[in-house]
């Protein structure tokens, strides 16, 4: 596909979705957009870290997520969404309340506040969330791609990168092995900055084929032709012949938003999508949002007692002794627990 | 693929015994037929069997599914292995020599050490590989490595001295949900006076306990690893003289066996720790203050330590031989000590 990054978006032909993939998208969409507005004013108001309000949801990583195959049992694929970038959680199950409960660093976080990405992971759902070094998560999810591929299950792995991956040496580490080992690996490469970013990689394509990958670039394609050609990438994943590499071009001159804003027309005008259901879509995603901001202010603070307990799952991290009884000369524990005397 | 298991991990069920690479090479191969989760990864340990030969005939039996042969690419692995672990498998990745799992510093401090506590689940991994000086490897096959790790929390450390142990210990290490370092001596891996007849029967050494290698009163030897043998040559010279040292063999570091430790030097009152790594940040200096604050009281001389010389490994013989702890100098330690 062609990346146009200054043309408008077209038109969408949603013929081959079904009904209910549509009205995903939709909501999906939707839900997105009022997240990353409620976001941003809970930062100004300083309910969360100002720099969480930094990232940005591009929802065409929400279409990308929404096209794979996602089940909350343990069997569907498993997607990694990327640094702060909430959307392919939401399409993978999670609830905005999740998300805004780690960006607020409650404890009732899956991570219990102790780490302020979304670094939650629920292998059920699918979801696998961490913000650290560059480039890590495409060697982890690899080594996940590869167990489905051990056990013979039809799953797959999806991997979102910014594209100053390119630099990490850990992100190249991953891509070699995931190509060399034949992994059933998507990896999106967000390269929406890439103009001004310090690597000089010419070709995205060329990397991907040298590492042994298919590669498509999508740019402001409908939402429709992004859903095929992930569907495609991941038929190629689970059928064994190996991972793909997909270049996320620039976001729209016309907005964020643009995209899902022909997706609804195209919704409505070719799917005969009634407005009134657009409507009811819509309140839905905005009622889930307000909801979670709303229950957010009553969710408590993590208790640092019991918070750093689980660093390991037999061990019990001991707080240093001035906040203990303090030592008594001449007075020990045993190694069997009784006192003696010197 | 093979259904017959090669010789290397057949003789504890011959009764024959076995050496320190032999009994890890049973330890995996019979994880691997107890669980099928378990799987290996590493840089040419299927065709090729491993630099040392510690997977030699487990890609004919296993597979390549449960054998795989990885880019050199430490980190790389290390990572992937992360996820599988994440996807409920139970990886063993195998360093060429721990020298390189510097690569995996990243991954296995920044990533894997903090998965549970992040909420991203157990981490059940294994790194495992050979470490230690003696063979004139040089600064890039010779180094101890568990002092890089000893101070992420999260990690497990496991250093065997010996081929039941280190059996027992490798299983335990595999079977456990946390991220285990298990590091094995090069100079113990077919040392001929380390064999040993082991168990026919599963058995485990479980993580976090250490032993008493040698039973004394006079001075508690803190050790591990080949350092243990050397311990217990210093105490045969020591015994001649009337001395009975006591020497404890950590097994593992991570966590730290402290009751053991602290019992013993209440019965001695004096402390030597002994270690192949470099002296300066070595375990000696955390044993140390863990004696101070439990065992101050029964103390009746400075707890000292022998150690490498802080140097990378040198690859002349000459200078290896100087730069590693020898017997000689445990005994002059020790004789320091019992005269205090």
């Amino acid at each position: 596909m062609v990346r146009e990054p200054a043309s408008p978006p077209r038109p969408s032909s949603i013929a081959g979705l079904d009904r209910g993939v549509v009205e995903d998208l939709t909501f999906h969409g939707f839900q997105a957009r009022f997240l990353e507005d409620r976001v941003r004013a809970l930062a100004r108001d300083g309910e969360i870290d100002p720099g969480c309000a930094s990232f940005t949801i591009d929802v065409r990583s929400t279409v990308i997520a929404r096209a794979m195959y996602r089940a909350a049992d343990g069997s569907g694929d498993l997607c990694y969404p990327g640094g702060h970038s909430p959307g392919p959680s939401l399409a993978f199950g999670a609830t905005p309340l999740e998300f805004l409960r780690h960006l607020a660093s409650k404890g009732t976080s899956a991570g219990g506040a102790r780490e302020g990405g979304l670094s939650w992971a629920d292998t059920r759902r699918g979801l696998f969330g961490w913000a650290g070094p560059c480039g890590l998560m495409t060697q982890v999810l690899t080594g996940a791609a590869l167990a489905f591929r051990g056990r013979k299950q039809n799953r797959a792995a999806l991997v979102f990168e910014g594209c100053r991956a390119l630099d990490a040496g850990g992100w190249h580490e991953g891509m070699n092995l995931a190509g060399a080992l034949r992994a059933p690996l998507i990896v999106v490469l967000d390269a929406r900055d890439l103009d001004g970013a310090e690597q000089r990689v010419e070709s995205i394509g060329a990397v991907a084929k040298g590492y042994g990958f298919a590669f498509a670039e999508l740019g402001q394609d409908p939402f429709d032709a992004l859903v095929r050609v992930v569907t495609a990438a991941r038929r190629r994943a689970v059928d064994g012949s190996g991972p793909t590499l997909l270049e996320l071009g620039p976001r729209s001159e016309a907005g964020p938003w643009a995209l899902h804003e022909s997706f609804l027309e195209s919704a409505s005008d070719q799917w005969g999508l009634a407005g009134a259901e657009l409507a009811a879509i819509e309140r839905a995603a905005r009622a889930g949002v307000d909801h979670a901001v709303a229950r957010l202010g009553k969710e408590p603070s993590p208790d640092p007692r019991d918070a750093l307990a689980p660093v390991r799952t037999d061990h019990e991290p001991s707080p240093p002794w001035t906040r203990r009884e303090p030592p008594s000369p001449g007075r020990m524990e045993s190694q069997t627990g009784s006192a003696h005397v010197h | 693929m093979s259904t017959e298991a090669p010789a290397h991990v057949s003789r504890t069920r011959a009764g024959e015994p076995v050496t320190l690479l032999e009994s890890i090479s049973e330890a995996l191969w019979e994880e691997m037929e107890r669980d099928e989760r378990v799987f290996l990864m590493g840089e040419d340990i299927g065709a090729y069997g491993g630099a040392f030969k510690v997977t030699r005939g487990f890609l004919d039996h296993f597979g390549p599914e449960r054998v795989i042969d990885t880019p050199i690419s430490e980190g790389g692995f290390t990572g992937a292995a992360a996820g599988a672990a994440h996807m409920g498998l139970r990886p063993v990745v195998e360093m060429q020599f721990m020298d390189f799992i510097s690569p995996a510093y990243d991954v296995l401090t920044n990533y894997v050490a903090t998965s549970l506590y992040r909420g991203a689940g157990p981490m059940p991994l294994v790194v495992r590989g050979p470490v230690g000086g003696g063979n004139r490897g040089g600064p890039f096959h010779s180094q101890n490595v568990e002092m890089a790790f000893f101070h992420t929390p999260g990690l497990k450390i496991v250093y065997p001295s010996n081929p039941h142990d280190a059996k027992g210990l490798l299983k335990a290490a595999i079977r456990d949900d946390n991220p285990v370092i298990f590091e094995e001596h090069k100079g113990l891996y077919r040392a001929p006076h380390c064999r040993q007849v082991l168990p026919r029967e599963d058995y485990v050494v479980p993580l976090g306990s250490a032993r008493t290698a040698l039973e004394g009163d006079d001075l508690t030897v803190v050790t591990y690893g080949l350092m243990v043998h050397r311990s217990l040559e210093a105490a045969a010279e020591l015994a001649k003289d009337g001395i009975r040292i006591e020497v404890i063999d950590l097994r593992t570091l991570l966590p730290l066996d402290e009751d053991m430790i602290a019992a013993s030097v209440q019965r001695t009152g004096k402390l030597l720790i002994v270690h192949e790594d470099t002296r300066t940040g070595g375990i000696a200096g955390e044993i140390a203050i863990l004696m101070n604050e439990r065992a101050f009281e029964w103390l009746d001389g400075p707890i000292l330590r022998v150690t490498a010389i802080d140097s990378p490994v040198p690859f002349s013989g000459v200078l290896e031989d100087y730069f590693l702890p020898s017997v000689e100098d445990i005994g002059t330690a020790a004789r320091y000590l019992v005269n205090y």
